[in-house]
Parts: structure tokens; C-alpha cells; sequence
């Protein structure tokens, strides 16, 4: 029998660069054989998809070179559009992937498109839409649907054309844990349900790893340096794994330090660590990350009975909260909350319909726009909204010129900032040619060079790979260390248990908890759930951990 | 019968539409457009259903141009032939002929601009979109690049918003002056393109990897075919227009455009 997918010596180079962004790379995919691929960002991942796909090489701009076959035959003897038939792909924004305006439209599109006959493009629109449990929204449009509906709807329009491959290219990655976890649970279901081939690319591998049959590592040149089970790998190749940059599950990233060189195994899930936590009880947990210690707290900004009504609907209702001074605290909650329109009321990006925001005292609105911004900054989800200028070095200096500080002290400070955040090669560079970690240094780098008291950051981590994240919170970090106020809204919640004094929980637009995350984390975990709050990883390994020890004390006594 | 208007092929619709446009633009008197007028209207009563507030809203704007052409016209019109005839409103006196040519000048506007809101009012505009790719061989390539376009202008004005803001929060004062605007909107211009380009090469993925290649062999889950209701409507409106261009010679007003103004 021939396999499904056959790569063969690949190799892949875009025009105008120096360097292969694939390079020699074979690897095989049977019938029903899920796989995961991992690798630094930048290694091509998503090139690959679009070549098992067939739109590179017809579609590339650069050269390729190797074999690819799918179901025997080379992608490029199968007509434009004919692989469509055979290999599906869900992309990572849930804003882009389509082109139609309504639910059932968009799903009949990729049936239209390889002439299913009328009659069986409503039969499998309906087929599509319950296999995704999204029956009730057929006739619904699709701008008004959450982020995690719209990956589901991509999902039924790939699964209405039967594809024997799916390729999922990092569907969560813009998507809230919750959500998350909804379309992980349906894409398990699916998998057992119809069975097709599976090719995951995913950066937080968590609850997708059970699904893998074998793992890909690919290094930063773009080709495989491993392939087999991720089990094996994370004990024989630990060294290569880290040098590349690889993340790995959030279990194994904890437990990892504590495993012996001559571990046979390792959990790679929760579930798999709580059967056998008694074998890592030597361990000892890290605990949190130093945070400042204060007896007092000087309050810095003061919200009271904040309301927000937008059409007669309240996205914020009676808020009555305080930022103490050099204070880092995380807003969490589910989507819809409404932490972004408090992020914007704290920052005097916005008013608030009620109720008055104090800053040192004065009301926010009182504060005129020069002054306010040398008291606190905001960082922007995506860094690109916020790049002004046309160099990386002039980006950073805009604000130090626009204060009209003296030539001489903008470059001292200025290179100091861009050594701090690694860009100083980078200084002549267009902002947007920057890779997407650099870029988000950038957006940071840009709005902390005022030395501004507080930074407001609205999900900094959303849609950037975690070795983006880890980085950009490190300088955070140690901003807040030398006095930064911090105020960061996030939906990752190791984040928020690793940084934060405290957290602030919305729930449908009013603050329901108002605590340190240790005190959050006591409460019970209904309350959590319902909040749209899942508990970080420590807590969780630290509890099966105590339960096992519990239960031991119980069975010997 | 209620539906009549929404059930019709949306390209046949503004075919008929057009044609009847065409038509009114041949003849320059007052009747023929109020009687076409008063008709598209009543039609609309009849055969469609439409939020009235919203039509009117719409219409609003048309009624206030068409109200300057008129006057604009009577005041500023060239000079009459016959400045004797005069018709009396409000204790003014206007020559009979300006008044004649104001009028039909600004019901020309109205009569057109009401033709235009019934094909507006009572089309989908993806079903037109589909509609002219089924029935006068538009290239798909376009059409659904239209389509996906239609998407992002929402996105793109939330986009807007957000870049504003951010220039805000950077210390960027907002400009005064229309220069200054010009200007300020020039540089917001490079991140919305920016961000427009990748978004629309991501959508172009997507599509292509769904199977889309822009050919015309493919199939259609909303099938749009001309039946006899099209040919129908046409008929009725040609006979609005003929009833209405007789109504009007026999009144004596009949004339045919001859680049008036």
C-alpha cells in the first residue's frame, strides 16, 4: 500500500533570501496516522502545509526542489484545486479564512469549488455542521461569532470536502484556553469518529500530544533532526530540543529538571502524571518568582464605580478597583468580560459612561494628554498597530524627540534601549521587516523608553509562539523590578500564578475576585470554571501531589 | 405576492432597473417621472418588504438635492422664451417655463434615486453577486474577491480605530488643521495597508486551499435562473413607462431631453 504523504528531499527557498527555509526534508505519513510537527518559529512549518496543500510550487515565488507525493502521485500533477479533495488545512486566524458572509455559504464554497452536485452540497453542509456541533448556526453570520465558533466553522468547511489529511496549522494559537479547549475536544472526537490522517503544527502542545502518533522535530535550518514518538525524544534528544528552542508540554517543562538522566519515563499529560505522581514526590516545587515585597501600598490609580454602557448594554458594571504603585497585577477572565474596555478606561483611551478614574489623585480626564502619557503606557495587542516610523531605531526615539530632549541623550538612551531588547543590529531596519518576536520587543522597547510609572498591556502573549512570550516577560519582569507598575490583561493563567501580586477576575463585566493568585486558586473549582478560569499548571501538579500523598497516608493507616 | 420584489433574479432585476433609467433620461418633462415615481413606490407597498424608517433615511438625501436642483434651477435657469407665462406660488412669480424645467429636473432625481432603493432595498448583495457570476458570466476570480473584500471593511474601520489610538498613546497630538489631517491620515494609511495586504493574502490561501481557482466549472448551492416573474417585472415597468410617456403627451407635456439643464 502506498502512503498517504511522501516528502522526499525537499527543499524550499523564497526568493530574494540568503537561506533554505526548508532543506532535505523526507519524512512519510500513512492512512490514518496523526503526526505532530515541531520546531522554533521560522523553521517552515507553515511553508510545508503549503506545500503538502499543492499551492507551492505553483504559488511560490522562489525555488523547489524534491518530491512530494500524496496517495502515490506527485502534488504537482494534480490540477489546480484537485488536492483540495485530498488535503484539508485550518489556518490559524479565524478572521481570514473566509470569503463568504454566511455560515451555510461558506461551507458550500469549497463544495462549489470541486462541483459537488446541488442536491449533496445541503446534505453535507448539515453532515459538516453537526460533526462540529454548530447545527443551530447555518443561517448565522459569521462576523458574529466568537473566535472559537469561527475555528470551528473552518473546521466543518474542510471536513464537508472529505479530506483524507487534515492539517491543522496552530488553529488555537488566537484563541482563548476555554475555546481552546472546545475545538481540541471536538478535533479528538472527530479523529475517532472518521478516522482521517492528522498533521498537527502547534506551539503549545498540551492536550494534543495523546492524539500524535509521532512527532517531527525540526530545527531552525528546516529539516528533521528526529522522528518518532515525543515520549522517546524528550529523553534522547533533551539537549537539541532546548538548543532549537522547542516547547514543550507544560507537564513535561515542570517535571523535566527533577527527571534523572536515566528516566525511562516522563507524563506528558495531567493524566498521565496523576497516576504516577508518587515517583516524583523527591521533587521540589519551584516557588513563584520573587515578587516585590511591600508593607504599605502607596495606591496609584483608583477606579470607582466604573460603569461602562455601549447600545444600552454594560460591558463594565459599578468597577471599584486600585492599582498600587510599582504593582503587578493581571486582569483575567473569559472573552466578553470586558478587560479590554477596562484596559482602555485605565489608560484615558476611553471614558467610562459612569463613575470617575483617579490618578494620583486627580481624575483621569483632568490630566492633560502629555502628562498622562509620562505616567502610563500601553502596549497594543498587535505590535504593528503601534509602529509609527520608518526605522527601529527612530521608532524608539519618537517620544524622546517629540519631548524635545537633547540629540545626544536620545542616542544614550536609545542604545540602551535596543541593546536591552537585543535590536541594536536591527537599528536601521523597517520596523515591520522584523520577525514577530522582535517586533513585539520593539512595540515594548518603544513605550518603556519614556519611563513611564505603569504599563498597561492588553494580551500581550495572543497569537505569538512561546519562546516570544517567555522572552518578552523576562523584560517585563525586570522592568517591574527596578519600580514599573504592570497592569496585564491575559487569558494564560501560568502567567498571571508566575508574575502577578495580584489578580483581578471579571465575569460579565463586574470584578468577582479581587486577590492574590493564591487566594484565587482556593476557590472552588466550579466557581473557576464558570468564571472562565482554568488553574495553572504548578497548582495542578502541586495538588495531585498532595491528593497522592493524602491517599498514601489513608491506605497505611 | 408580498415577497414579489425580493423573490425576483437580482440581475434581471438590475437590468430592468437600468433599462428603466435609460428610459427616463430620453424624456425631460415633469409627469412621466412623478407618474414613475408615484409607481415605484406604490410597487414597493405592494411587493416587498422594507423598514420604511430606513427607506425613508435613505431617500432623505435625494429629496434635499433634488430640492437645491429645483431651486437652483427656477433662480439661476437659463432665460425663458416666453417670460410672460408665469405661475404663481406663495405670492412669487416664476416663469411657467423654468418652473416646468425645475420641476421635471429634480423629479428626474427623485424617480431615479427611487428606482435605485427598490433594487437596493429588496437584493442581497451576495445573492447579486452570485446572480451575475450565473447569469452574465462575471469571472468568479472577481466576484469572490469582491465578496471576501466586502468582509474586511468592518475590519478595517475597527483597524483604523485601534491605529488612531495607538498613535495617541505614542504622544502623537491629533491634527487641527486639514493639512495636518491629510497628513496624519497618510500615515495611518502604511499599517492598514500593511495589515490589509496580509489579511487579504491569508484569505487568498485559505480560498486556494479550499479547491478555489477562479474557473468557472463549479457548482452552485444558490442557483439563479431568469423565470417568467423576471420577464414579468420587466413588462410591468415598460408598461409603467409607456402608461406614464402617454399619460404625459396627452397632457401636452411630452418632451424629449435635449441637454437641458
Amino acid at each position: 500500500m502506498t502512503s498517504l504523504v511522501e516528502v522526499q528531499n525537499l527543499s524550499l527557498r523564497f526568493e530574494f533570501t540568503e537561506r533554505d527555509i526548508l532543506s532535505e526534508l523526507s519524512f512519510s505519513l500513512e492512512q490514518g496516522e496523526s503526526i505532530m510537527i515541531l520546531g522554533p518559529s521560522g523553521c517552515g512549518k507553515s511553508t510545508l502545509t503549503l506545500c503538502l496543500n499543492g499551492l507551492y510550487p505553483r504559488e511560490l515565488d522562489g525555488t523547489m526542489s524534491g518530491e512530494i507525493m500524496i496517495n502515490g502521485k506527485p502534488t504537482t500533477s494534480y490540477k489546480p484545486g484537485q488536492l483540495s479533495r485530498f488535503v484539508g488545512v485550518v489556518f490559524q486566524d479565524p478572521e481570514t479564512q473566509f470569503c463568504m458572509l454566511t455560515v451555510e455559504d461558506e461551507v458550500a464554497f469549497g463544495l462549489e469549488n470541486i462541483s459537488v452536485p446541488r442536491e449533496e452540497i445541503e446534505e453535507r453542509i448539515d453532515h459538516a455542521l453537526h460533526l462540529v456541533n454548530m447545527e443551530n448556526f447555518k443561517q448565522s453570520t459569521i462576523s458574529t461569532l466568537s473566535g472559537g465558533q469561527k475555528q470551528k466553522i473552518a473546521l466543518a468547511c474542510i471536513l464537508a470536502m472529505k479530506p483524507s489529511l487534515l492539517i491543522l496549522d496552530e488553529p488555537t494559537a488566537n484563541l482563548d484556553p476555554i475555546a481552546r479547549m472546545d475545538l481540541i475536544q471536538t478535533i479528538k472526537q472527530l479523529k475517532k469518529e472518521i478516522g482521517f490522517s492528522l498533521i498537527i503544527i502547534e506551539h503549545q502542545l498540551d492536550e494534543w500530544t495523546e492524539l500524535a502518533d509521532r512527532c517531527l522535530l525540526f530545527n531552525k535550518k528546516g529539516s528533521v533532526f528526529y522522528d518518532g514518538s515525543l515520549r522517546h525524544a524528550i529523553l534522547s534528544q533533551r539537549k537539541e530540543i532546548e538548543e532549537e528552542g522547542i516547547w514543550l508540554p507544560k507537564v513535561v517543562q515542570q517535571l523535566l529538571p527533577y527527571a534523572g538522566p536515566d528516566s525511562s519515563v516522563i507524563p506528558l499529560t495531567l493524566e498521565e502524571f496523576s497516576h504516577e505522581a508518587h515517583l516524583w514526590s523527591n521533587a521540589q516545587w519551584e516557588g513563584n518568582a520573587e515578587k516585590n515585597e511591600r508593607e504599605t501600598q502607596d495606591v496609584f490609580m483608583e477606579c470607582n464605580d466604573v460603569s461602562f454602557i455601549v447600545n444600552g448594554q454594560d460591558i463594565l458594571k459599578n468597577i471599584s478597583i486600585t492599582v498600587g504603585e510599582q504593582e503587578f497585577v493581571a486582569i483575567v477572565g473569559a472573552n466578553g468580560s470586558g478587560k479590554t474596555t477596562l484596559s482602555r478606561i485605565l489608560s484615558g483611551l476611553q471614558r467610562p459612561t459612569n463613575g470617575t478614574v483617579l490618578l494620583h489623585d486627580k481624575a483621569l480626564h483632568n490630566w492633560s494628554e502629555t502628562e498622562l502619557r509620562k505616567e502610563i503606557g500601553y502596549v497594543f495587542q498587535n505590535p504593528e498597530h503601534q509602529f509609527i516610523m520608518n526605522s527601529v531605531y527612530d521608532e524608539i526615539a519618537f517620544s524622546l524627540q517629540m519631548k524635545g530632549i537633547r540629540e545626544i541623550e536620545i542616542q544614550q538612551r536609545v542604545g540602551r534601549i535596543l541593546e536591552h531588547f537585543g535590536l541594536t543590529d536591527y537599528s536601521n531596519e523597517h520596523p515591520y521587516a522584523l520577525s514577530q518576536g522582535q517586533k513585539r520587543r520593539l512595540s515594548i522597547g518603544a513605550m518603556i523608553v519614556d519611563e513611564q510609572k505603569m504599563l498597561i498591556l492588553d494580551e500581550p502573549t495572543f497569537g505569538q509562539d512561546a519562546s516570544t512570550n517567555e522572552e518578552m516577560m523576562r523584560m517585563l519582569d525586570a522592568r517591574y523590578r527596578t519600580g514599573t507598575g504592570i497592569v496585564m490583561i491575559t487569558h494564560d493563567m501560568d502567567l498571571a500564578h508566575t508574575y502577578a501580586e495580584r489578580i483581578i477576575v471579571l465575569y460579565k463585566g463586574m470584578v468577582v475576585a479581587d486577590c492574590t493568585p493564591a487566594e484565587l486558586w482556593q476557590q472552588p473549582i466550579e466557581v473557576l470554571q464558570e468564571w472562565g478560569i482554568d488553574l495553572p499548571i504548578q497548582v495542578k501538579i502541586q495538588r495531585l501531589c498532595e491528593k497522592e500523598d493524602h491517599d498514601y497516608v489513608l491506605a497505611s493507616t | 405576492m408580498i415577497m414579489f420584489l425580493h423573490q425576483l433574479n437580482p440581475t434581471m432585476k438590475a437590468v430592468t432597473v437600468v433599462i428603466l433609467v435609460v428610459l427616463l433620461a430620453l424624456v425631460f418633462d415633469p409627469v412621466t417621472p412623478s407618474i414613475l415615481l408615484f409607481s415605484t413606490v406604490l410597487l414597493m407597498l405592494v411587493g416587498a418588504k422594507v423598514n420604511w424608517k430606513r427607506y425613508f433615511l435613505y431617500f432623505l438625501p435625494f429629496l434635499l438635492f433634488s430640492f437645491g436642483m429645483f431651486w437652483t434651477t427656477l433662480i439661476f435657469g437659463k432665460q425663458p422664451n416666453s417670460p410672460d407665462e408665469v405661475i404663481t406660488i406663495w405670492t412669487f412669480e416664476f416663469p411657467r417655463e423654468s418652473f416646468i424645467v425645475a420641476l421635471a429636473l429634480a423629479l428626474r432625481v427623485l424617480s431615479v434615486a427611487a428606482l435605485s432603493l427598490l433594487f437596493i432595498f429588496t437584493t442581497n448583495i451576495v445573492h447579486f453577486i452570485l446572480s451575475l457570476i450565473q447569469q452574465l458570466k462575471l469571472s468568479p476570480r472577481i466576484a469572490y474577491g469582491v465578496l471576501a473584500g466586502y468582509r474586511f471593511l468592518p475590519m478595517m474601520k475597527d483597524e483604523l480605530k485601534i491605529i488612531r489610538e495607538a498613535y495617541r498613546i505614542r504622544g502623537v497630538h491629533q491634527a487641527t488643521t486639514i493639512r495636518g489631517k491629510w497628513s496624519q491620515y497618510k500615515r495611518y494609511a502604511i499599517p492598514l495597508l500593511a495589515s490589509a495586504i496580509r489579511k487579504a493574502e491569508r484569505t487568498a490561501t485559505a480560498m486556494e486551499s479550499k479547491g478555489f481557482t477562479g474557473e468557472r466549472n463549479r457548482t452552485f448551492l444558490r442557483q439563479f435562473t431568469i423565470t417568467k416573474k423576471d420577464w414579468l417585472f420587466l413588462v410591468i415597468m415598460l408598461a409603467l413607462y409607456a402608461a406614464a410617456v402617454y399619460t404625459s403627451s396627452s397632457l401636452g407635456f411630452l418632451k424629449l431631453y435635449d441637454g437641458e439643464l
